[in-house]
């Protein structure tokens, strides 16, 4: 009998810290839509072309940041994929070499490296020598960001593969370039592509290592590489410190366009994992 | 002619002697088998064979082994593969590619092939060889996963085929088929000795004795016995052969 009640309050208790766990994200979802949907229809698609309106004078809209976190993105991704799919490769690849194993754990040390130190690092060396913030220095930022997680994934997407494939393709006499290039990573495409599209998730939506990189731009649209961008995040973290209404407004749609492009890209990750096995 | 040579073949994983000076001459267009216990180094043996056995960092090998006379470690290693073709214990054709990729992957990035229609016809001729090609002729575009086990184990044997190799290595074929995929192997065996020289690694004495010419028996890393097949299994002049044969030994 006490057994028995023991046993229910266990269960209980778990039921109750599961819940206290994801609760805030319910309300998080739901606050945006609550508070960003109003925005959204009133606006309609004009909220996602027009610029930001003038404090206390109606919506407008984040056109300009969208534009800017469009481009962000596809720099970074441009300027980090490569060099964190071929750090992957080199990892999965000699995990035994000295530097296969540094390589390894500072990965897993970058992606827990606070984000804001990034922007400040790029700020250093990019920001204050050209004299303005930019479009080149926020996106180097974010692929500093993106790289160790595609460089993770498509290490242990490499590493997932039993070893028969790769005895099996050396076997042919075929180079370790073609075997890995060729035919691994043609077997881990499905891990690797999700690792990329993790990452770009993660750096739409970060805010910290633009702030002093990316500078903001919500009332022209793309200057040039070299000139301060917009972003969304970024756009959502000034207008809510401003004492007008109206942009508080903004905020929340901008909030609910941020969340909106976010589960676009994750939502297809998180259905097509399990298609990852083999 | 002396197909392969093995001189003195010594093998370590980290400390532990696994092949304790292996000398084997193994003659040209036969089936040799080497049998054994698991764990007696068969498996090492072959993957020394054509020096698949590098892939794993921890392993060192001293001793020589000669293919028609050269040392397959003086020979560039994508030349020794491209001569000793390998077929593993576990089916293992790539899984993303088509069934025709899978037998033209080796053709095509080695160069062997001087046009597509060449390459048409060597993906045919390994298929027929490996008595595929009449299951397969109608959805080479499909994906190798989509085959049984036997029929990937073939693939797989049509894969190494299409590279013409003078040596095949077979690492217990048939050790993940059914009865009927197996005898079937077996079968092809027969016929591929021919043409090649076929090294068997098997673990089934019975097996030993159906496929090959010649057998090797290797017990704890050691040589113990080598001669025709049927000489062996009727005269073993080994105590320890003897045993292994009549199931005394496991």
């Amino acid at each position: 009998m006490l057994r028995k009640i023991k046993e229910k309050l266990f269960l209980l208790g778990i039921t109750i810290a599961t819940v206290l766990t994801i609760l805030p994200l319910f309300h998080i979802i739901l606050s945006v839509i609550l508070n960003g949907l109003p925005v959204l229809l009133e606006r309609g698609l004009a909220f996602l072309t027009d610029t930001v309106a003038p404090p206390g004078d109606g919506l407008g809209g984040i056109g300009p940041a969208i534009v800017g976190t469009f481009v962000l993105t596809f720099l970074a991704s441009l300027m980090g994929l490569p060099i964190a799919i071929l750090t992957g490769v080199f990892s999965a690849e000699y995990p035994n070499s000295l530097i296969g194993r540094a390589t390894k754990t500072l990965l897993m040390i970058m992606m827990e490296f606070p984000t804001i130190l990034v922007g400040l690092f790029v700020m250093d060396i990019m920001v204050i020598p050209m004299g303005r913030y930019s479009a080149v220095a926020g996106a180097l930022a974010l692929a500093i960001v993106m790289m160790p997680y595609v460089a993770v994934y498509t290490e242990q997407a490499l590493r997932e593969i039993p070893r028969i494939y790769r005895e099996g393709a050396f076997a042919l006499g075929l180079s370790r370039a073609i075997v890995v290039f060729r035919i691994l990573m043609g077997m881990a495409r499905k891990g690797i592509l999700t690792g990329v599209l993790i990452g770009i998730a993660k750096v739409a939506g970060e805010t910290a290592p633009l702030l002093f990189t990316a500078g903001g731009s919500y009332r022209v649209y793309f200057a040039g590489l070299d000139r301060p961008i917009g972003a969304i995040p970024l756009l959502i973290y000034d207008l809510v410190q401003q004492p007008y209404e109206n942009y508080h407004q903004i905020a929340w749609g901008a909030s609910l366009v941020l969340m909106l492009i976010f589960l676009a890209i994750f939502l297809p990750i998180r259905l097509s994992i399990k298609e990852v096995k083999m | 002619m002396i197909a392969l040579e093995t001189v003195n073949l010594r093998v370590w994983y980290d400390n532990k002697e696994v092949l304790k000076g292996v000398s084997l001459k193994i003659p040209e267009n036969v089936c040799f088998a080497i049998m054994g216990p698991s764990g007696c180094g068969k498996s090492t043996f072959l993957r020394t064979l054509n020096r698949i056995i590098e892939l794993n960092e921890n392993a060192r090998v001293e001793g020589d082994v000669l293919l028609f006379g050269k040392s397959v470690f003086k020979m560039d290693v994508v030349e020794v593969r491209r001569q000793i073709g390998m077929v593993f214990q576990i089916p293992n054709p790539f899984p993303h590619m088509s069934i025709y990729d899978n037998v033209a992957l080796g053709v095509k990035f080695n160069r062997l092939a001087r046009s597509k229609r060449e390459l048409d016809e060597i993906v045919e001729w390994a298929l027929k060889k490996s008595a595929l090609w009449d299951e397969v002729k109608d959805r080479l575009r499909e994906k190798a996963s989509c085959l049984s086990g036997g029929q990937m184990q073939r693939l797989c044997i049509a894969r190494a085929l299409a590279m013409k190799p003078k040596v095949l290595l077979m690492d217990e074929p048939t050790a993940n088929l059914d009865p009927v995929s197996a005898n079937k192997i077996e079968e092809l065996i027969d016929e591929l000795k021919r043409e090649l020289t076929i090294v068997i690694v098997t673990h089934s004495p019975a097996q030993a004795s159906r496929v090959s010419d010649y057998v090797a028996f290797l017990y704890m890393g050691e040589l113990i016995e080598v001669g025709r097949t049927e000489e062996v299994f009727e005269n073993p002049k080994n105590e320890l052969t003897e045993r292994y044969l009549t199931g005394r030994m496991g």
